[in-house]
């Protein structure tokens, strides 16, 4: 059974029936928001079933969309948080891929700016790590990004989409190693993306994430994960009941090969392994539960088949 | 951009002055500078790096009064001022109370303020100068040219007076000769020290 992200909006009048559809086809219900009287909810749906879902919510006047970022988590990476970068163009970056479904996490830099000084730490690394893509939105100079590059990207193995002002030819030729997506004549400004062409280039700047993104769904499909992040989402939701006091916008945070949990590493991380899935396997079985850097939360990363065995 | 007499972005990188243009511009216009600056010259190295931007300002006079903002109603006994534009409201509050003592100041609401048993013209109140901009305005123009300049060069020279300024900005220690660099800016600008 294939899963697809797709995006469902509606009313709210008798939306539990599609949350129930999803689920007894088989999907998940990743992100659910209510809106005064409108409900959207990004979800995981079989293939073959999204024209049933259409049919059956036709009377309810529901919208079913292709989303690819459903299920993901981008961090946009700025090269610090001053007025310089912010809140254009990074935040809109960041406000266009959650508007398709991402998660998206801004990282600002604490001495990313400048030529010669530009630097990342330990700790900026490895939050980036723990996302699915890496966006960076540098500068308008050619030479500098040439020359910062290398120090920024240290110790990185997610994939990077690099945004900055020169072309994407020109950027093509100054990075080196080359990374994975590139997104020309989107450096710094200071106003906001509200023209056309502007908004076209963030229309770029998500192709160019979907690509990516894409290319690592289809590494993943080779060695497929033991267990679908969404079905643990659910699972964790049921078994570990103090996730629904946390007051977080996604409490469980839903990437290609794990899930973010909202909740102190060292009060729950034993009593998550302990959640038993199927057949008495538990999710320490087949996931490491990890601290992450990001607060005190709990970082899991689903094993793949080759590691365990199992595919539940 | 028709208020300003000349305004250049010299770089070698084309793609780069072209974006540094419209960075200035955006900038200029958030903080409301382009009405005080006349010529206005923006030189960028990235690879040394240095920023340099020099320009000279339009002589501004426009102090603030309080009748540019508040109308009087002398009633007996009392003023009532009806205020339209808050931007003034603390540095015109302050000076009421320096001036008459804070027990005669008194504001019920944010757009009210009266005045009470003073035997002073309507007309002298509505004379008092409120603010000067022009005193601000090298402050808001450094504001401006530290959100323009490229981020990270935090080594910078300001130099301000007789309507002329200059601002330098590095993350590398400035060079020497800077000032006869900036010199051949103005230069470039047509305007000799």
């Amino acid at each position: 059974m294939m899963l697809v992200p797709v995006t469902y909006k509606g009313g709210i009048y008798q939306h539990d029936v599609v949350t129930d559809l999803i689920e007894d086809l088989g999907g998940y219900v990743v992100q659910k928001h209510v809106l005064a009287q409108e409900v959207v909810l990004q979800c995981f749906v079989p293939k073959d079933d999204i024209e049933l879902i259409r049919e059956i919510s036709r009377p309810l006047f529901g919208e079913v969309t292709d989303s690819p970022l459903v299920g993901t988590e981008i961090a946009i990476v700025s090269p610090s948080l001053e007025i310089h970068h912010l809140p254009h163009p990074s935040c809109d970056i960041a406000e266009y891929t959650r508007r398709l479904g991402a998660k998206s996490n801004m990282v600002g830099m604490a001495r990313g700016v400048g030529k010669r000084i530009a630097a990342i730490n330990d700790e900026e690394r490895d939050v980036i790590n723990e996302h699915d893509i890496a966006v960076m939105a540098l500068g308008n100079f050619e030479h500098c990004i040439e020359y910062k590059m290398p120090n920024l990207r240290r110790g990185i193995d997610v994939p990077i989409v690099l945004c900055g002002g020169p072309d994407k030819e020109a950027l093509q030729k100054i990075v080196d190693p080359p990374v994975e997506g590139y997104v020309g004549n989107v450096g710094r400004f200071m106003h906001r993306t509200k023209e056309a062409d502007e908004l076209g280039k963030l229309d770029e700047i998500i192709a160019e994430i979907t690509r990516v993104l894409e290319k690592k769904r289809e590494e993943i499909a080779k060695d497929p994960l033991s267990v679908a992040p969404a079905r643990l989402m659910n699972l964790i939701r049921e078994k570990v009941p103090a996730i629904l006091d946390v007051t977080s916008p996604t409490p469980l945070t839903v990437q290609m090969t794990g899930l973010r949990v909202k909740l102190p590493y060292d009060t729950f991380a034993p009593a998550i392994r302990k959640v038993e899935i199927e057949d008495g396997i538990t999710i320490g079985d087949i996931a490491e539960v990890l601290p992450s850097r990001m607060r005190d939360y709990i970082l899991i990363r689903v094993r793949p088949f080759s590691e365990t065995n199992v595919v539940i | 951009m028709p208020a300003v007499d000349y305004f250049e972005v010299e770089c070698d990188e084309k793609k780069g002055a072209e974006y540094y243009r419209q960075i200035a511009n955006d900038v200029l216009l958030d903080h409301n500078l382009l009405r005080v600056i006349d010529k206005l010259h923006i030189f960028i190295d990235p690879k040394v790096p240095l920023f340099i931007a020099t320009g000279t300002l339009k002589k501004i006079t426009t102090r603030v009064r309080v009748r540019d903002f508040a109308n009087i109603n002398p009633q007996e006994g009392k003023m009532t001022l009806v205020i339209s534009d808050e931007t003034y409201l603390a540095p015109m509050l302050k000076i009421f109370w320096q001036r008459f003592g804070k027990e005669r100041v008194d504001q019920p609401d944010r757009f009210t303020v009266i005045l009470n048993g003073l035997s002073v013209d309507p007309k002298e109140i509505e004379e008092i100068v409120v603010a000067d901009p022009s005193e601000s305005v090298f402050k808001d123009l450094i504001y401006a040219f530290r959100c323009i300049a490229p981020e990270g060069f935090r080594i910078r020279k300001e130099t301000y007076g007789s309507s002329r300024f200059s601002f330098v900005a590095s993350e590398n220690i400035l060079a020497e000769d800077i000032d006869d660099l900036v010199a051949a800016k103005f230069a470039l600008m047509g305007e000799t020290p």
